[in-house]
């Protein structure tokens, strides 16, 4: 025997003041009788601390008491019999009573950089921050049997009432690369070369639109290999007194392959990957923000050796510029 | 046995058809129109044309086969021509048989067993290259594995998307797109290309397909709706745009920039769903093209940009201009790059341009497809070539080749009337990357496409050919020249031809001509012969013959005929110094023989010498003509079909010399001895025969009779001597024969018997050949036995039939005139010609050919004799033979039967015809 769980939309995309809808497939050899069926939709925000920047100390109390956001509980049939062969149970929740004033923000379902929750905890020394809503049916039976259960994540975005406007014009940040805007050590023939690198960029942006922008190669007396957009996540949890923050890099973009021609513009146009970003949030306990940062690389015989080097950490044949980005979901 | 006597004259007045006088002439004009109507009456739906009605069905149903194979989204674009170009593609550049890969293509490594490079070699190309070679692990594949492992890629991915794994289709085409980021691979790069473009084609098929199955489709397979061609994103489903959006997601996480264009190209089409304007994105992707620096990947993104942005519905052209100009602008670079210090690098430019040539030449064909003539000033502008900026010429260079193909391309009337001002951008763009004599002469053809005003005309080829002047090397001023000739003919810029032959002879004397310059004076020589009407005209230009003679091989050869098909085409030639020359001519192409090879049976070079030979006239210097034909024979020894000239030509001054005067007997004499001459050395027996034939008939108008007895007798020892080895023999030449022996009957009539030989001796050698050779058919043979039956038959007469129309010269009919021996011979050769004829009828296998030779051998007997007593008996049996044989009703049968009726005195076949 076994229970199923269908949503009414195949992307399982809903938004608080909606009315979650789906149906409960039953399927069973024989009839069964149960004690109800019970449908509970629960959802947190679990900040976890793993390895890496918080000491040995901060990991035992690595995992921060998660926050909840939704505890709701219908009932959706009072105990009895269910036939055998294939039974479909039609259900519907509201997520948010209009007016109901929740404690906390309904945050939009977001995965941060690992969520495999395996509980190591004594290595874990990160943190890591997760919101999930979870829906949990149980259907309760006699005694003699355990309750049969199933959990299916669904994914909320925020009410379009509550969304901004889409900006009409976006704020463009005008940046320059030049051999002086570096604030590592770079290459001596770069030094001495000297290179420019303008362009604009879009500092705010919908979650449903790319990054748009441009950029123009002024001058390189080296010759370049490659031009990538980074787009990088900064989770930060609040730790007791101190604030522990996670950079990642969540996409690499390449706009430019090679030692394209100088004067001539070209286009930054990224979209934003889905699952790994959410709007920009500044919440007391966490924040999840976000940055970009456009990475020139030049030709080096030091880059091919070392080739596996991390992106994120500038080298000497590199030169970059990070802008802060907010994202917001727009309507 | 007697023969019939008969009354020719009276007989043709009984048997001549009544002749009436005709209004109209049967082949002029016919003046009735609505004959006319019938024929061309096309436009009738009635009218079933078998043939046309059979093309049509075939058309379409190959276009409906061509079309099922894509997708409804590509039905729009020309798909023929990208065939076309794609095959044009893949076989302009043959790479050599191994491809070197770099490490990162390890998607090709599956399966396929690579060829470590050799120490030595990789070491000797490290030299020459070290930085190409310095990553470990380049490996080499052949060219045919890297083919194939692309064909099973292709497979996997259809595979994996039939299996509705899409997501594996997606990254296997991903690293199909990678692929072409490696343009080491240089020759091979446009084989790659085209077939990585099929590979995005059938993705971009796919995603398309289900994309609008999903918006036409509820997720249960019922139909919501039908999407209209023309459709507007808002009348797509939530679900289908999910859908669409998330594959431009999932392309635009591509890390690389090369592959995330070529498959954002590859669905381009699905931008209909989401947006109303999708030509927003192709601008976006032409600007991101710019960021990829290798100029042959570049050009290559932008041939696929065009030929993905015809499967939009609309499209503006500016697109595709700011892809040239993009173009230009990479290519500018390479040119003006430093000069690296080793002649390698030079030709490795020169390759990469080749290759990136097609690019732009699609790109050019996609612009001015249907660009209306506003639009092609805007482009003309936008390429910085508009004739409203006259600034920019200085300031935009073109890149040579750029131009080249944007000059190909320029309708025609814009190139006629811009020519001064291409002229000029052609005199700045002088870049290696094409050679600039080239475009000069790409803008000769161009502007000889059409009759444009006289004034431009003028300035430009004034000022091409003082640029040319300047050019001292023969090769580039002939490929310039070349293409000028046409319209300087046409103006009559007389002047100009004389500058542009003087040219030519002062670049190429005290030179070795090479084989391209050679083809080039060749098209120039050809041109001036086609334009002038005659050839003095052509001679009477300054340098011709001198160029003439600096030419050799076949194209010295092809000139040589095309001057002498000029020549006799029209009229005789009677100039004798333009028969030397051409008599010359034909001696060098003589001498050449062997190195032409020309198909064309009627300009073959011995047919057109034969021509000029006939040709040739020196009215009344009949001497002159006749050693002139000596010398012919002299010269073109080894040229049979001239041998047969000769004769006919020495025939023809005989009897030419006959119609002036009597006196010249002793010229005819010689005519004859050179006819006897020439023609034992023809090799082909019926020509032979037929020429013995005409020669003997010449010498008996001119009263030669002992001259006509030898040709006769030549003729027919000729005949003897004749033996088809088995199965050689074809019917045309039995045909042949038989004519040629009807004919030498006929004239055996006129020939006055030779009482020495007998009066029969000609005929008797005949019949000996008819019984000897063993070649002749049953129904060969009955025919020739009857036309010497008639012979004998005519010969008998009192009056013959048609006389020599020479008064000298007597008929049989006087010379044995109551002679009774003479027709003694004549019977006692009948009966042994009847004997054969009777025999041979048997000897016919096929019963109808039998019955009809009985009837014809019948018809010829009772007209030759007197049915008496002796000759009945054989007409009946033939009669009987016809009728086992025929069918009673047989029209043939019945008439002659019915004719025996009426010349029988006393009716003893008659009961018999009541069958």
């Amino acid at each position: 025997m076994s229970i199923e769980l269908k949503l009414s939309r195949a992307n399982r995309i809903y938004r608080p003041s909606e009315t979650l809808e789906g149906k409960i497939v039953v399927k069973s050899a024989s009839s069964i009788s149960h004690y109800g069926i019970r449908l509970t939709v629960s959802g947190s925000v679990s900040l976890q601390v793993r390895g890496g920047s918080a000491g040995v100390i901060e990991s035992f109390y690595g995992v921060v008491k998660p926050i909840s956001i939704l505890n709701k509980s219908i009932q959706v049939r009072p105990s009895g019999k269910i036939g055998s062969g294939t039974t479909e149970i039609l259900f519907s929740m509201i997520l948010r009573q209009p007016g109901e004033d929740n404690l906390e923000r309904f945050y939009e379902t977001f995965h941060g950089a690992n969520i495999s929750i395996q509980v190591t905890i004594c290595l874990e020394k990160n943190l890591l921050i997760c919101l999930c809503v979870q829906r949990t049916i149980d259907i309760m039976r006699g005694y003699l049997h355990k309750a049969l259960s199933t959990t299916m994540e669904f994914i909320v975005e925020s009410d379009k009432a509550d969304l901004l406007e889409r900006p009409v014009s976006p704020e463009m940040v005008i940046f320059y690369i030049t051999q002086d805007t570096q604030r590592h050590p770079l290459l001596h023939e770069l030094k001495s070369g000297g290179f420019r690198v303008a362009g604009k960029m879009s500092s705010q942006c919908s979650l449903s639109d790319p990054i748009t922008g441009e950029l123009t190669v002024e001058a390189s007396a080296v010759p370049i290999c490659s031009i990538d957009i980074h787009l990088l996540r900064i989770e930060s949890v609040l730790l007791g007194e101190k604030i522990v923050t996670e950079t990642s890099l969540i996409q690499t973009t390449q706009i430019a392959d090679g030692d394209v021609c100088r004067n001539m513009t070209l286009p930054i146009y990224v979209i934003l990957p889905r699952l790994l970003s959410c709007p920009t949030i500044l919440a007391g306990p966490f924040s999840i923000e976000f940055k970009v940062s456009i990475v020139v690389s030049f030709h080096s015989e030091l880059s091919k050796i070392h080739s596996k080097s991390d992106p994120t950490t500038p080298s000497i044949w590199m030169a970059l510029e990070t802008l802060p980005l907010e994202l917001v979901r727009t309507r | 046995m007697e023969f019939k006597p008969r009354n020719y004259t009276a007989e043709r007045a009984a048997h001549a058809l009544p002749r009436v006088c005709a209004d109209n002439h049967p082949l002029s004009v016919s003046p009735s129109p609505h004959r006319q109507v019938d024929v061309v009456d096309h436009g009738n739906s009635d009218f079933f044309d078998p043939l046309r009605g059979l093309a049509d069905n075939a058309t379409v149903s190959e276009v409906q086969d061509l079309e099922s194979t894509f997708s409804e989204a590509s039905t729009q674009l020309p798909t023929k021509e990208w065939i076309s170009f794609k095959r044009f593609l893949m076989q302009r550049f043959p790479a050599s048989k191994m491809v070197s890969i770099s490490s990162m293509s390890h998607v090709l490594m599956k399966g396929v067993k690579t060829y470590e490079k050799s120490s030595t070699s990789t070491h000797l190309e490290e030299l020459d290259d070290p930085e190409k070679y310095s990553e470990d692990g380049v490996k080499v594949i052949t060219r045919q594995e890297y083919v194939s492992r692309l064909h099973e890629l292709k497979d996997e991915i259809n595979r994996a998307w039939r299996a509705n794994d899409r997501v594996t289709s997606l990254k296997l085409s991903i690293k199909v797109a990678r692929l072409l980021m490696d343009t080491s691979v240089l020759h091979f790069y446009p084989t790659l290309f085209v077939l990585a473009m099929d590979i995005m084609d059938m993705v971009g098929d796919m995603v398309w397909e289900r994309i609008k199955w999903k918006a036409e489709f509820a997720e249960d397979g019922t139909r919501i709706c039908s999407l209209p061609e023309n459709f507007q994103a808002s009348d797509i489903c939530y679900d289908a745009k999910e859908t669409c959006n998330n594959w431009f997601c999932k392309i635009g996480s591509i890390r690389e920039l090369l592959p995330r264009i070529y498959l954002e190209l590859a669905i381009l089409p699905c931008w209909r769903f989401l947006v109303d304007q999708p030509e927003d994105n192709l601008q976006r992707l032409v600007m991101m093209t710019r960021g990829l620096a290798d100029p042959l990947a570049s050009a290559y993104c932008r041939l696929f940009i065009a030929h993905c942005a015809q499967k939009l519905p609309s499209c503006d052209i500016g697109y595709l201009v700011k892809c040239v100009n993009d173009i230009n602008i990479l290519l500018m670079r390479i040119v003006s790059a430093k000069e690296t210090t080793h002649r390698n690098s030079t030709d490795n430019k020169r390759l990469l341009f080749a290759l990136i040539e097609p690019t732009i030449e699609y790109i050019m064909k996609c612009i001015f497809k249907d660009a209306s003539e506003r639009q092609v000033d805007n482009v003309l502008v936008d390429l910085g070539l508009g004739r409203n900026q006259v600034d920019l010429f200085g300031s935009l260079p073109c890149v040579s080749i750029v131009l080249h193909q944007l000059l190909k391309e320029l309708p025609a009337e814009i190139v006629t009337s811009n020519a001064v001002e291409i002229l000029h951008i052609i005199e700045r763009s002088n870049d290696y990357s094409f050679d600039q004599c080239l475009n000069y002469r790409l803008l000769g053809f161009r502007l000889s496409e059409r009759r444009s005003q006289m004034d431009i005309i003028h300035v430009a080829v004034d000022k091409v050919i003082q640029v040319v002047s300047q050019n001292n090397r023969l090769g580039e001023y002939l490929k310039v020249v070349d293409a000028y000739v046409d319209i300087v003919l046409q103006n009559q810029m007389d002047n100009h031809l004389n500058t542009i032959l003087g040219g030519i002879s002062n670049r190429a004397c005290n030179k070795v001509v090479t084989e391209d310059e050679l083809a080039s004076l060749q098209t120039i020589l050809v041109k001036l012969l086609t334009h002038f009407k005659c050839l003095e005209d052509v001679l009477a230009l300054n340098h011709f013959l001198e160029i003439l003679d600096i030419m050799y091989g076949s194209s010295r050869s092809i000139v040589n005929m095309h001057v002498l098909n000029m020549v006799t085409r029209n009229s005789y030639i009677r100039d004798p110094t333009t028969i030397q020359m051409l008599f010359e001519i034909s001696q060098a192409l003589h001498d050449d023989l062997d190195f032409v090879n020309v198909k064309d049976d009627d300009n073959h070079p011995a047919h057109l010498i034969s021509r000029f030979v006939r040709m040739v006239d020196y009215g009344t210097e009949m001497e002159r003509h006749l050693t002139f034909l000596v010398e012919c024979r002299g010269a073109f020894g080894s040229l049979n079909e001239l041998k047969e000239t000769l004769v006919h030509s020495s025939n023809c001054l005989a009897i030419k010399t006959l119609k002036d005067a009597k006196k010249h007997l002793s010229f005819v004499k010689s005519c004859m001895a050179f006819s006897e001459v020439t023609l034992p050395s023809i090799s082909a027996p019926i020509k032979q025969l037929n020429l013995y034939l005409e020669t003997a008939e010449v010498a008996l108008l001119c009263g030669l009779v002992s001259h006509s007895d030898g040709l006769l007798d030549s003729g027919i020892s000729c005949l003897l001597s004749l033996d088809f080895a088995d199965g050689s023999r074809t019917l045309a030449d039995i045909e042949g024969i038989l004519s040629a022996i009807q004919k030498l009957c006929s004239l055996l009539v006129m020939v006055p018997g030779n009482p020495e030989k007998g009066v029969t001796y000609s005929p008797n050698n005949i019949l000996s050949l008819v019984n000897s050779k063993s070649w002749m058919t049953p129904g060969i043979r009955t025919r020739i036995l009857c036309t010497i039956l008639t012979l004998t038959a005519t010969l008998s007469q009192n009056k013959l039939p048609y006389h020599v129309d020479n008064r000298e010269i007597f008929g049989n009919d006087l010379l044995f005139f109551g002679d009774s021996s003479y027709l003694h011979e004549l019977v006692s050769l009948s009966k042994s010609v009847l004997q054969s004829l009777v025999d041979a009828i048997e000897k016919e296998p096929s019963r109808a050919a039998r019955g009809s030779m009985a009837l014809e051998a019948c018809n010829c007997i009772a007209s030759s004799f007197v049915l008496s007593h002796g000759i009945s008996p054989i007409c009946s049996k033939l009669i009987e033979t016809a009728k086992l044989c025929l069918s009673a009703s047989d029209k043939y049968l019945q008439s002659t039967i019915k004719f025996l009726d009426k010349n029988l005195p006393n009716p003893m076949v008659a009961p018999s015809i009541a069958v």
